[in-house]
């Protein structure tokens, strides 16, 4: 059973940004793409799934908002 | 017979890990379309997106260049920003397709095997965790909720919030509360009658009016806290509320969740699809509830279940 068509049109609703055609929000798709997903045994990247690639990309990521690297979440989280 | 279209003609076969075409799998669905994928660039531009059956299921895949996903190639590309969005939202944009014309399970980013057989192999070993997580979220969408805390106390005179770099509330708590006690306006003296401190006892004095600020900051801010928590609570029961299952996923750092404020609640919720009216009514009145007046709640969806396809046994 398909899920609907609009699974792809994800936006915020509201808040500050409301009605501006700016996609979906990069935090929240890292949080979805880099910690979810069904994980399975790659060939090619096993060595840096999961936490480290997490940590990695989030470090870029805060690195472009205030040229500071820092753990991208409060510690403590599992992961 | 199921045959895969889309498939890039000659280059598709019995490569092995010898060649140095890679086998990226985005997801894994069940009677995907294969029109969805048509024109997608994937992460390798040029190369189609198409399914690969194994078993009951489809993997949706596509051949990138080994070497560009290799482990330290790929550290360096999802260290830069501009490629990690561009990564990620490719991604995405394939996993999204599929979803809206079958049950789709994402795989995380850059799941990668030496060929087609390798991938075929290692995935059919799983096939029926795959058609249990499948079965799960079948007709199932997920909502993302965040709870900031408001920066600015709506009735206080602290005004630690504003003064306060917001950045470092959460990591340097301690020390930014110490520095911004010795900014606020001093409201805790009035009791510090240490009138007849003098001359002499003004090191003592202003030494104590000092401390009771320290006190009187950190006493608003764990009230804060404590309300911040108990709205983020009420937020999450609410959703639960209209959900069939939830996830609390990593609050974000301040230094990502910038001006909106110190991040309480991070959850995603897997909902019957065409609930939104109900996702946005339990929106609505947290909104409205009086144990929520110091929080911003912040609602995306409909997604994906990313958040809801792991670990389904």
């Amino acid at each position: 059973m398909p899920v609907g068509a609009h699974v792809g049109e994800v936006v915020p609703w509201e808040g500050p940004e409301s009605g501006a055609p700016i996609g979906v929000p990069l935090v929240d798709l890292l949080d979805r793409v880099l910690a979810t997903g069904v994980v399975v045994s790659g060939d090619l990247v096993l060595a840096i799934a999961e936490v480290p690639l997490v940590r990695l990309s989030l470090n870029a990521l805060l690195s472009s908002v205030n040229e500071r690297v820092a753990a991208p979440w409060g510690d403590g989280g599992p992961l | 017979m199921t045959q895969t279209v889309g498939e890039p003609g000659p280059r598709t076969g019995s490569r092995t890990g010898a060649a140095c075409t890679a086998t990226y799998v985005f997801a894994v669905c069940r009677g995907g379309d294969p029109a969805t994928l048509t024109g997608l660039p994937g992460q390798a531009a040029g190369n189609p997106v198409r399914l690969l059956p194994f078993g009951s299921l489809e993997a949706v895949v596509q051949d990138v260049s080994a070497a560009e996903f290799g482990e330290e190639t790929l550290r360096e590309r999802l260290t830069d920003r501009a490629e990690l969005e561009r990564c990620a939202r490719a991604h995405h944009a394939v996993i999204a397709a599929v979803a809206g014309s079958a049950p789709t399970l994402p795989l995380p980013l850059a799941t990668l095997y030496l060929g087609d057989e390798r991938a075929r192999a290692a995935l059919r070993e799983d096939e029926r965790r795959f058609l249990a997580v499948l079965q799960r979220i079948a007709g199932r969408v997920e909502w993302g909720v965040k709870v900031y805390a408001r920066r600015e106390a709506p009735e206080g005179p602290d005004r630690s919030a504003t003064v306060a770099p917001t950045r470092t509330l959460t990591r340097t708590a301690t020390r930014t509360a110490t520095r911004t006690a010795a900014r606020t306006p001093v409201r805790t003296t009035a009791g510090s009658a240490a009138a007849g401190a003098g001359a002499v006892d003004s090191g003592a004095h202003s030494g104590r009016a000092y401390l009771e600020r320290v006190r009187g900051a950190r006493q608003e801010r764990e009230r804060r806290q404590q309300a911040g928590l108990v709205a983020a609570e009420t937020v999450d029961r609410a959703l639960r509320g209209v959900a069939v299952a939830s996830r609390r996923l990593r609050t974000h750092d301040t230094t990502l969740t910038g001006e909106r404020g110190v991040q309480l609640l991070n959850a995603a919720y897997l909902v019957a699809d065409g609930h939104e009216r109900e996702v946005a009514a339990a929106v609505a009145e947290v909104r409205a509830d009086p144990a929520c007046q110091g929080v911003e709640v912040e609602v995306t969806g409909p997604w994906v279940p990313y958040s809801f396809v792991d670990g389904g046994e």
